[in-house]
């Protein structure tokens, strides 16, 4: 069983703190669990605090040369803030930095107030864009590139096979626009893992038909999580999704020698190892991400030594 | 006079393969021998939808930077201003400057590929326009707690950006060619202004005549700062420096003239694949000076001379052999 840590860089924060001092005590732990062998580090998109992140691949970009095996995922992605050329162009970036640990979560459409269609389209556009060579892209919400009209099938598209015949090099196009198009670079994976928040019922239905992995954050209730994530299993066996294309997301809080709520695991190590354990079957899920309330608190060494070998046992 | 070099090309150019990843590590390794041989600045520029894979996000390449280097600043140059939302390139630029403790310089370009502008849906005759508000968006975006923008292009209404930078605002560059018309615009708008790479004497007028505009219309001599892109091809004996000159051109800068429409006419029009005796061609050729250290030392007494902030030269090892001992 995999286990991550994910931050809210503006939660909790000492209020004297200033952005940098913040951001740093956060990398430092990032450096620390990679040494202790933790899976994934999951910043959050934000711009509310002084000390929120609003560009986290680009944090996790720097966090990614002080790294050596952690998996650096850029959570609750918007996608109203940027084209979704960048948001290919920002993972691939990231990805090849990092030799392939990257990844990127997005907000549901109601979290974001977009059209959930929107999303779909963001979502199912950029995993073209790492793989595609040359491609096109028509949907709702976005045209790949500018110029693809309406004659243009919806979705993706390639070119005709006997195109390859006509085929010019870039370099010797000139200034013709190309109706086909390629997003470099591709990432170092052949294709970064891209999640989404499943607090809709639609989007996780969609969400497990299409094989987008599906994740659940902290604030749902563990019970009800757990439940969801079930549900986004059985949706996505009557699909015929295969269990090896995705990696469901629990978050939780979670606190060692500490007292369980709704929102967060607590108790023994012994404890804490038999509720992940049963809440894995429960939910079908294999990546349990543990939302860090505070830094530096000498948990996250207990956890790596008590815990963890024994969820991956 | 700060000097500024590259941290290595990002891109797998069909005359110098090299392995994509590989390529990123080398950047960050550049950005650290830049910073120990004693350069002030270190830059990754921009571009998209390219075979070799060009660097296409050059502030997040410069996050990498900032987590392995402690003094040297982090330069975009040039990142392409008109193909953002500017709000977007704010976040950007302050989410590095956080990452760096305030080492973000911007040299904010226009552009000049139509495959660029047509495939993200900007039309590219606003290009310079845009470059100029989308400057002012990120100056105010940058300074003001809060502020409101109406311009042709972008409108803003009571925006706050946060998390803050740690610049106030954030310094940046207007990159807009070596013409008498980049100039006056740089300098009429009051912008910091970093030409790019021409004959020295050229480079003088063009200086000139931006300080003139910028004096006439009321900018403060201090805000009128200016940076030099330098190409010089500098070896031991001139049949070198020469064979260099050809170097650089044939596995780099003929790959963006020949494509990309890399060399413009007198009316901003794209040249691709011009024919090698093309005036326009034989100038930027020329423009690629061959020098031997010697020569290169006084043509950079010679820019410090004229005034400026800082200049650029690519050829990183060789500049802190022969030229960065005469002026450190």
């Amino acid at each position: 069983m995999k286990v991550g840590l994910s931050w809210d860089l503006d939660q909790n924060a000492d209020p004297v703190e200033t952005p940098v001092e913040r951001w740093r005590s956060v990398l430092d732990e990032i450096i620390q669990a990679d040494n202790l062998g933790f899976d994934s580090v999951w910043i959050p998109e934000g711009r509310d605090t002084a000390v929120s992140c609003p560009q986290p691949s680009m944090y996790l970009t720097g966090a990614a040369v002080k790294t050596k095996s952690i998996q650096l995922v850029a959570a609750s992605r918007t996608v109203g803030h940027a084209h979704p050329v960048r948001i290919a162009e920002e993972v691939a970036v990231l990805d090849l930095y990092s030799q392939g640990r990257a990844g990127i979560s997005f907000l549901s459409g109601a979290s974001q107030q977009v059209a959930e269609q929107h999303v779909q389209e963001v979502v199912d556009f950029v995993k073209v864009a790492w793989t595609a060579d040359e491609f096109r892209y028509r949907g709702d919400y976005l045209q790949f590139p500018s110029s693809t009209g309406d004659e243009a099938p919806r979705g993706a598209s390639e070119p005709e096979p006997n195109s390859a015949l006509e085929f010019v090099p870039q370099w010797e196009a000139g200034p013709v626009q190309p109706e086909f198009l390629t997003v470099t670079p591709k990432p170092h994976q052949r294709l970064p893992m891209a999640y989404i928040e499943v607090d809709e019922e639609s989007t996780l239905e969609w969400a497990a038909r299409q094989g987008v992995s599906p994740v659940v954050r902290a604030d749902v209730p563990t019970e009800e999580a757990v439940e969801r994530l079930a549900r986004y299993r059985r949706i996505a066996d009557d699909a015929g999704r295969s269990r090896a294309e995705v990696d469901p997301i629990l978050e939780r809080r979670l606190i060692i020698d500490g007292a369980s709520d709704p929102h967060t695991l607590g108790g023994t190590s012994d404890e804490l190892i038999k509720t992940i354990r049963q809440l894995k079957l429960v939910g079908s899920f294999r990546h349990l991400v543990w939302k860090r309330e505070t830094s530096n608190d000498g948990q996250l060494l207990q956890f790596a030594g008590e815990i963890q070998p024994l969820l991956q046992a | 006079m700060e000097f500024w070099t590259g941290a290595g090309t990002v891109s797998k150019n069909r005359k110098m393969p090299t392995a994509i990843a590989a390529g990123y590590d080398a950047a960050a390794e550049g950005a650290i021998t830049a910073e120990k041989l004693g350069f002030d600045g270190v830059s990754a520029a921009e571009h998209h939808f390219m075979y070799d894979a060009f660097m296409p996000q050059p502030l997040q390449s410069l996050a990498a930077m900032a987590a392995v280097t402690e003094r040297v600043k982090l330069l975009t140059g040039a990142m392409l201003l008109p193909l953002y939302d500017p709000l977007e390139a704010a976040e950007q630029s302050i989410t590095l400057d956080i990452l760096s403790n305030g080492r973000v310089c911007m040299g904010l370009g226009m552009g000049y590929r139509p495959l660029e502008f047509n495939t993200f849906g900007t039309a590219k005759k606003t290009r310079g326009a845009r470059l100029v508000e989308g400057m002012e968006v990120l100056r105010l975006g940058t300074s003001q707690e809060t502020f409101s923008y109406e311009g042709k292009h972008y409108q803003y209404e009571n925006v706050s950006l946060l998390p803050r930078p740690v610049q106030s605002p954030i310094e940046m560059y207007f990159c807009g060619g070596a013409t008498p018309f980049g100039a006056r615009r740089a300098g009429k708008a009051g912008l910091p202004y970093w030409l790019a790479n021409s004959p020295t004497d050229h480079s003088e007028e063009i200086i000139k005549e931006y300080r003139r505009i910028g004096l006439e219309t009321g900018h403060a001599p201090e805000q009128l700062k200016v940076a030099v892109f330098k190409d010089l091809c500098i070896a031991d004996t001139m049949p070198e420096a020469l064979e260099l000159r050809d170097f650089m051109m044939n596995t780099f800068y003929e790959e963006h003239i020949l494509g990309y429409g890399y060399l413009v006419d007198a009316d901003g029009k794209n040249l691709y694949n011009p024919p090698k005796d093309h005036p326009i061609y034989q100038r930027f050729y020329n423009s690629l000076a061959c020098v031997t250290p010697e020569m290169a030392v006084e043509e950079v007494k010679r820019h410090e001379q004229m005034g400026i902030d800082a200049i650029y030269m690519g050829n990183r090892d060789l500049v802190a052999k022969y030229i960065l001992p005469e002026f450190k």
